[in-house]
């Protein structure tokens, strides 16, 4: 227990007194985590409203492509990014290997099947009938995605919490595409691998306790949302 | 485009014609993936088990935990074991960090909580009174973890199968307990980050990637085809109406 211990030991003065690289860091994964999370909520939102709303064809389609890419390596999605952004690939002349821009762009893909996916789950759990008589009564697109939100609002903040949750812990992605460069482009879960690989044990648990701090906070934010789901009342209900 | 496509030539071959490399690096991920995951069920479906069927005290907690280490990011998973592994560490003496021991363990230790947290989800997801009644009938705890597991084999063999898939593309602990080091202990994902980052070898990157797509697809249709053979599933254990 020696080594555990005094690694421990030596972390804990990096938390409190507030290491300035630490600091750094943590701020700029709370920037990642919440950017990436906004972004993904802002172009996943509307598509999981055209699954979980639309009846168009292809929907079911759509769906299961948004299903099966949650559970696509991250690392897969940064080498397709790393590729697409080398000097001489499709888009190298934005120049974001090895950059911030590219941390953040690689980790809204990432967060993005998480809001598409477990959005239009919500929604379509929703009471049967619920949407479709507020249709029979006339509500436009604009008043049923509302609805819609307001009514799954549980599922829906438990969608950004995955997604948020991924961000944070997610590191296959952001090192291929980021390069992990120490002082810079660094995440948390970046930061601890880096230091753990260089021996530097106390710094990799510092890292890893505010890392753990920062799920935890997400956690007991899912936690106080169950609770509050089976308190949730239908503001919109059905006629019988 | 033209460029992805150019590597993309380079990259087909290495698969189709079985490249040494890009076979070694399979076969090790898929030896991995299968042998934790088999720890993982062995270890974890009794504990699970205990937590769908147990009536002790504290159950909820350790199932709120269960649930919970499902979030847990892999890196620090990785930093424990790696404290615990190095010589001076506390298992130091079993000379396994940085070995393919180490990322077996490790990959067993992400593993576990898939198995632990989906398989009570799926128990308690039977219908009501279907264990009641086996136990009011008198079944004691192994008839009773048969029926169970019998009954929700769906929900079982998902929470397997999403093992498996974490198994097969995680890299946070891998990388720190293995270090990442090429034909000893890389797996797939490793391997393909390894050759973006550290030899900037574009198309052996691609053909790894594509054989990890390949495997998770394969898992994905798998689970897919399970899913929808849900709705036509029979219980052969009926309440009396």
């Amino acid at each position: 227990m020696h080594l555990l211990w005094q690694s421990l030991r030596q972390s804990i003065p990096l938390i409190l007194h507030g290491n300035p690289t630490l600091l750094s860091v943590i701020w700029f994964t709370v920037q990642v985590a919440a950017i990436a999370t906004a972004c993904a909520a802002v172009i996943g939102l509307p598509i999981a409203l055209a699954i979980g709303l639309g009846r168009f064809h292809g929907r079911r389609t759509l769906q299961m492509f948004a299903n099966a890419s949650m559970g696509l390596p991250p690392v897969i999605v940064g080498l397709v990014l790393f590729l697409m952004f080398v000097p001489q690939g499709p888009l190298g002349a934005m120049h974001l290997n090895v950059t911030r821009r590219g941390v953040f762009l690689a980790q809204t893909v990432l967060a993005l099947p998480y809001v598409v996916a477990l959005t239009a789950a919500a929604i379509q759990g929703l009471p049967p009938g619920l949407i479709s008589q507020a249709r029979l009564l006339g509500a436009g697109r604009v008043q049923l995605s509302t609805l819609a939100l307001r009514e799954a609002r549980i599922g829906v903040m438990a969608a950004i919490i995955a997604a948020l949750g991924t961000t944070l812990s997610e590191v296959g992605a952001i090192i291929i595409v980021g390069g992990n460069v120490y002082g810079y482009d660094q995440t948390l879960a970046s930061a601890a691998l880096f230091e753990a690989n260089a021996a530097h044990y106390a710094n990799a648990v510092a890292i890893g306790i505010v890392l753990s701090g920062l799920i935890l906070i997400l956690m007991g934010g899912v936690g106080l949302l169950q609770h509050q789901g089976d308190g949730l009342r239908l503001r919109f209900r059905p006629a019988e | 485009m033209h460029y992805l496509w150019e590597q993309l030539r380079q990259a087909i071959p290495l698969i189709t014609h079985g490249n040494q490399y890009v076979l070694a690096v399979t076969w090790v991920t898929i030896k991995v993936a299968v042998v934790s995951t088999v720890a993982a069920t062995l270890i974890g479906l009794p504990i699970g088990l205990a937590l769908a069927l147990g009536r002790f005290r504290g159950r909820r907690t350790l199932q709120i935990l269960a649930n919970a280490s499902l979030a847990l990011p892999p890196v620090i998973v990785g930093v424990g074991l790696l404290l615990l592994l190095v010589p001076r560490g506390v298992l130091g003496s079993l000379h396994s960090a940085f070995t393919l021991r180490a990322v077996y363990i490790a990959q067993t230790i992400l593993a576990l909580p898939y198995i632990v947290a989906l398989t009570p989800a799926a128990i308690q997801g039977l219908p009501p009174g279907l264990i009641a009644q086996a136990r009011a009938l008198g079944a004691g705890r192994i008839q009773l973890s048969i029926l169970s597991l019998r009954e929700a084999k769906i929900g079982v063999i998902a929470a397997i199968i999403a093992a498996l898939g974490s198994a097969l593309a995680e890299v946070g602990a891998v990388i720190i307990v293995g270090g990442n080091i090429q034909n000893h202990d890389q797996t797939l994902a490793s391997a393909a980050l390894a050759q973006v980052n550290d030899y900037a070898n574009y198309p052996y990157a691609l053909a790894l990637g594509i054989v990890l797509l390949g495997l998770i697809l394969l898992l994905t249709g798998l689970l897919t085809l399970l899913q929808q053979r849900t709705s036509g599933i029979h219980l052969r254990f009926r309440m009396g109406t």
